[in-house]
């Protein structure tokens, strides 16, 4: 395989100076996913609380179906209804296998390979690397929170033929997965920027994510004090959503606790990210 | 072309160890090679022209560029071949090239396009499809090639390019780099260990030692292009011999040892030295390949430098 006697061409076009330098890590991200063993069945998988919340919403709009009167009467509600769609344990298992499956290699497998040179010798910055990588799994999990939330919106109004909503409730309903997923993605890709080993990232994100509930429940049984549910990471996403519908939240303390929790342990561990990743680039190659 | 590299007075410390101090070049355009032993702050010379590094003293600049406040742009111009093992598995050639591309700001066709050129440019056409993680050493060595000259940068830097690669692979590795350097308005510099690596591609020299320039000179002033040396010990009328050697356009040079060194001609064969023996009527009695001049000079600078 010898060098060719070919000319090397001096490329002549202009180079995008502005822009989002870190679209083209957003994009090799969404369709590796995508091509990812398993991950059409997956994707299939996640998609159904979204089927499940459309037939029930169907049936809603149904008077005739007086056997299910019950179901009606908290379908009709729609901060009950969009705050059981967003907090059930479902979507919550869902948005942890995606950041198991879709997350725990984002960063790990830049260590694992040393694919920090090839990244940090072209016009990005730790920044861009970390909103590269923030905006692939983000975008899965909107993909299966925010745009089924917004159509089910929609279908609601096609199928009770009223096209009112109350807008309040309708900006809960997109901050609300925003947040939950800005926290999962935070998390995951801490986990992610702590080793190289993506067994090692999936199996921590699953067991703190279970642990911390496991914890919680048995503090506040010893302590017999609710407070320290704020231990768990299920319970904080499930005050928060109610804080945010307006609904009654799951335990007997003020819900913006739980929002405040969540908001400033993303914080963290955002700065802990970018704390790793610069100093990822400040190591690459280390030696003579 | 202006200058490529100033810097003022740069240093840089890992905690009480001085890796880069108090270091000033001035680089025009050209090719430069990088020389020093292992430690010798080669690397992290690299890491703060690359922007990896902040300066903890001293100014810098890059193509013009400041190397503390540009970097972003600084780095759209410059080409990086890193020495380690650093390709992305679960991708082939292209996939990777085009990706670089566009990483450096290349629109998604262009960057295509680019790519295939530039796999084709280095010899990596027939294996463009196949997963980078089968890829020898060598080849991958010559992806990473491929991959910093995507964009066509106007700064390369190749940090040990002939890393990990058997003898016919090196050759066409410094084949490539010497191509690039001559033929294009392409500036490199070239960090290295390898004395015969830089000697063969290099305009300029700089070594470097305990994180300190220690020696900057022309290679082709040290001769090494233009002669083989040999080093001899004759019987006989050994100034008639050297006026035949001048005559021959042979630099002749006595060392420490009174060794006669003789720098013979490249268009001069080492027969013709026996030759010349013969019809001088001269005895040599001992006879060797002399190490390079720049091996000379390496030693002798860094040499000087320890025991400084």
């Amino acid at each position: 395989m010898g060098i060719r006697e070919k000319g090397y061409y001096r490329w002549e076009g202009e180079l995008n100076a502005k822009g989002f330098t870190w679209f083209p890590i957003f994009l090799r991200g969404i369709k590796h996913a995508f091509r990812k063993k398993y991950a059409k069945a997956l994707f299939g998988f996640a998609g159904m609380p979204f089927l499940v919340f459309l037939v029930a919403l169907y049936v809603s709009t149904k008077p005739e179906l007086k056997m299910l009167s019950r179901l009606v009467r908290l379908l009709q509600n729609d901060a009950e209804f969009f705050n059981v769609f967003y907090s059930n344990g479902l979507l919550t298992f869902i948005f942890l296998v995606l950041c198991i499956f879709i997350g725990a290699e984002l960063i790990s497998g830049d260590y694992k390979s040393n694919a920090f040179p090839l990244y940090f010798s072209r016009p990005l910055n730790p920044r861009d690397y970390i909103m590269g990588k923030f905006s692939v799994l983000l975008f899965y999990l909107l993909l299966f929170s925010l745009v089924p939330g917004v159509l089910l919106v929609i279908f609601k109004l096609l199928f009770t033929g009223a096209f009112s909503f109350d807008i309040g409730l309708f900006g809960a309903l997109i901050v609300y997965p925003l947040f939950v997923a800005l926290f999962f993605t935070s998390f995951t890709l801490l986990v992610s920027s702590l080793t190289a080993n993506r067994k090692f990232v999936a199996a921590a994100i699953f067991l703190v994510y279970v642990f911390s509930n496991a914890i919680a429940e048995i503090l506040r049984a010893i302590f017999k004090d609710p407070v320290f549910e704020l231990a768990s990471i299920e319970k904080n996403i499930q005050q928060t959503g109610a804080w945010l519908f307006g609904v009654d939240p799951p335990i007997s303390i003020p819900a913006v606790y739980s929002a405040l929790i969540l908001c400033l342990s993303t914080g963290l561990m955002v700065g802990v990210i970018f704390r790793k990743i610069k100093r990822a680039e400040a190591q690459i190659e280390n030696g003579g | 072309m202006g200058r490529i590299l100033e810097l003022e007075h740069v240093g840089f410390y890992y905690g009480a160890f001085r890796a880069i101090d108090d270091v000033s070049l001035h680089m025009e355009a050209g090719v430069y090679g990088l020389l020093g032993p292992n430690g010798a702050g080669k690397t992290t010379l690299l890491k703060i022209i690359l922007g990896f590094l902040n300066p903890l003293s001293g100014t810098g600049q890059v193509l013009g560029f400041d190397i503390s406040k540009d970097r972003k742009l600084m780095r759209r111009h410059i080409g990086y071949m890193p020495e380690s093992e650093c390709l992305i598995p679960g991708m082939d050639a292209v996939t990777l090239t085009t990706y670089l591309g566009e990483l450096s700001g290349m629109p998604h066709q262009e960057a295509v396009k680019r790519a295939h050129e530039v796999l084709y440019y280095v010899g990596l056409e027939e294996a463009r499809y196949r997963q980078v993680e089968t890829y020898s050493s060598g080849m991958q060595q010559r992806l990473k090639l491929a991959g910093a000259l995507v964009h066509d940068p106007r700064l390369l830097l190749l940090d040990e390019p002939t890393s990990g690669m058997d003898p016919g692979g090196r050759k066409e590795m410094l084949g490539l780099i010497r191509n690039i350097a001559e033929s294009k308005a392409m500036n490199i510099i070239i960090s290295s260990h390898l004395l015969p690596d830089i000697e063969a591609t290099c305009e300029k020299v700089i070594i470097l030692n305990k994180g300190r320039v220690v020696h900057q000179q022309s290679v082709s002033s040290a001769g090494t292009q233009r002669y083989n040396r040999y080093e001899l010990r004759i019987k006989g009328d050994a100034d008639r011999f050297i006026d035949r050697l001048q005559a021959m356009e042979c630099r002749v040079e006595t060392n420490d040892r009174g060794l006669l060194v003789v720098m013979l001609s490249l268009k001069h064969s080492v027969m013709d030295l026996f030759r010349l023996a013969v019809e001088e009527g001269m005895q040599i009695r001992h006879f060797r390949q002399s190490r390079t001049t720049l091996t000379d000079t390496f030693v002798k600078a860094v040499g000087a430098d320890d025991g400084n």
